[in-house]
């Protein structure tokens, strides 16, 4: 009998589309954060500019180092079935100094949950995929413990999808870009009044932007490649949202 | 199946090893979060319960049950839904579930998770992948007529409340027209005339609920999907049949199977 896999561009796709259900509705990638903040509405199109061109290029190469650490992790041996795993405990920790924000680093463990539940569902047998969620799994029996680094955010798990899709890591970081800048789009329209159509241009700008960077994070191959560009005052704005009573997105 | 939702079942026998996910959904201002802090009221002291609560666009169904002190408020949490009430109890169930999970595993063990919808129209009903049964919630102020309207909530949710019937003599409702026309359109599933202040009526819901519980425990309940479809016209030589989705289509016999898959929530 013969397995058929999917192309890894068609696991792209179906990463990349919102009818995927994983959680990602309820988040709004920082911009109600944004917004409830005081930045200006007119200033979206260049705050995704700078999100594509940032703190989505720290997800991406979070995503490709784990692609690439978990790329040849054999199978999962009852022996070490318990432990948290090494490369996956490296790299949590690599994105989580690169994530100053407890509520974002927060959030993004919650949509890592969801992924997860995705991933172990339509990959279950992935060697990848299985590290993670042992890692998971041993991260929320001993939260104290010297791996305590927590659980993985979503830019983990999505490592390891890609690892099990086998995707090119320049399509791991476009992947991951392109996510992040639609995700806010979508917000967008249930904060805003607007054209609907407005901000899928800006969703093409952000991601021609990020371009010039796709090889160079895509060649991240250590948790210490991953890039460091911060950006502070989205930071602070999760910070402020977390305690708000009204709102429409978890982040 | 994910690690991270327990099991149905235990490895032992067929009871289940977690607690009964019980769904309220139904219009805005039908007396949902009413009826859950008529729940807690009236169950508190017997069963373990947490609360979900789905609110569009602010915590105030959350901070409504907490103020009502029913419950320790630490038991009942918001999730925000993206501005997708529906979506979030049907389409995408995923935040609802993570937060049944850790609600569950931090005040282990529970007996009930209620989980509110954010109020929305009269197709939202929760997915069986979310919860083992649900209440659909209409109130007698809504109008009359809204019963007759059918819809899957109203038509096959497990139990359908008919709220504030206390308002009825102020609002021109003939209250028991209403449950008659809800239960026509129900095919005789259950039905519930409530008041917060008519203790019979609390009592029935009671039950109800308990009876559930314990056929949930059993391992005989099995969770059953509203589906999005309304009941609807099959023509056919006999002049044809009003056909009704979801449930077992005993009382006629018509050419064509419908397949449906009614696994049990997990």
């Amino acid at each position: 009998m013969t397995f058929l896999a999917p192309h890894p561009a068609t696991v792209a796709l179906l990463l990349a589309d919102a009818r995927l259900p994983g959680g990602g509705h309820a988040h709004s990638a920082s911009l109600e954060p944004a917004l409830r903040g005081g930045m200006a509405p007119a200033d979206v199109p260049a705050w995704m500019v700078g999100r594509a061109t940032t703190v989505s290029l720290v997800e991406a190469g979070t995503a490709v180092v784990t692609a690439r650490l978990l790329a040849g992790a054999g199978p999962v041996t009852a022996a070490d079935a318990g432990g948290p795993d090494d490369r996956v405990d490296g790299v949590v920790r690599a994105w989580a100094a690169r994530t100053p924000s407890p509520a974002l680093r927060e959030a993004s463990r919650l949509l890592g949950r969801g992924y997860l539940r995705v991933a172990r569902t339509l990959w279950p047998g992935s060697a990848a995929v299985r590290v993670v969620a042992r890692h998971d799994a041993a991260a929320r029996r001993a939260p104290g413990a010297p791996h305590g680094t927590g659980t993985p955010p979503r830019a983990v798990v999505l490592g390891a999808i890609c690892a099990a899709a086998g995707m090119p890591p320049a399509d791991v970081v476009r992947l991951t870009v392109y996510d992040d800048a639609q995700t806010a789009a979508s917000a967008l329209l249930k904060l805003e009044p607007l054209d609907p159509l407005a901000p899928a241009r800006w969703v093409l700008d952000a991601c021609a932007a990020a371009e010039e960077h796709v090889l160079r994070v895509a060649a991240c191959a250590t948790p210490e490649d991953i890039p460091a560009s911060g950006a502070p005052l989205t930071e602070g704005w999760a910070e402020a949202h977390a305690h708000e009573t009204q709102r429409l997105f978890r982040a | 199946m994910p690690e991270t939702t327990p099991p149905v079942t235990t490895q032992d026998d067929a009871r289940p090893a977690r607690a009964l996910r019980l769904g309220v959904a139904g219009p805005v201002g039908v007396g949902k979060s009413s009826l859950i802090a008529t729940v807690c009221r009236a169950l508190a002291d017997e069963l373990r319960i947490g609360v979900i609560t789905n609110d569009i666009y602010t915590d105030e169904d959350a901070r409504f049950l907490r103020s009502a002190g029913v419950l320790d408020p630490e038991r009942i949490r918001a999730v925000e839904t993206g501005a997708c009430p529906h979506t979030a109890i049907r389409d995408d169930v995923t935040a609802n579930l993570l937060a049944a999970e850790d609600l569950e595993q931090d005040f282990a063990p529970l007996d009930l998770v209620i989980i509110e919808s954010g109020g929305d129209n009269l197709t939202a009903t929760f997915s069986p992948a979310l919860v083992d049964a649900q209440i659909f919630v209409l109130d007698v102020a809504g109008g009359g007529d809204v019963a007759r309207k059918g819809g899957p909530g109203i038509g096959r949710a497990d139990l359908l409340v008919v709220n504030k019937t206390d308002l009825a003599p102020y609002v021109g409702v003939d209250v028991e027209q209403m449950v008659a026309d809800a239960s026509a359109a129900r095919e005789g599933r259950a039905v519930v005339a409530l008041s917060r202040t008519d203790e019979a009526s609390v009592a029935a819901l009671r039950a109800w609920l308990l009876s559930v519980l314990e056929r949930f425990r059993e391992g005989v309940h099995v969770a059953q999907d509203p589906g999005p479809m309304a009941p609807h016209f099959h023509a056919d030589e006999e002049g044809g049949v009003l056909h009704s989705h979801g449930d077992g289509d005993s009382d006629h016999e018509h050419p064509h199977e419908h397949a449906h898959e009614h696994a049990p929530a997990h």
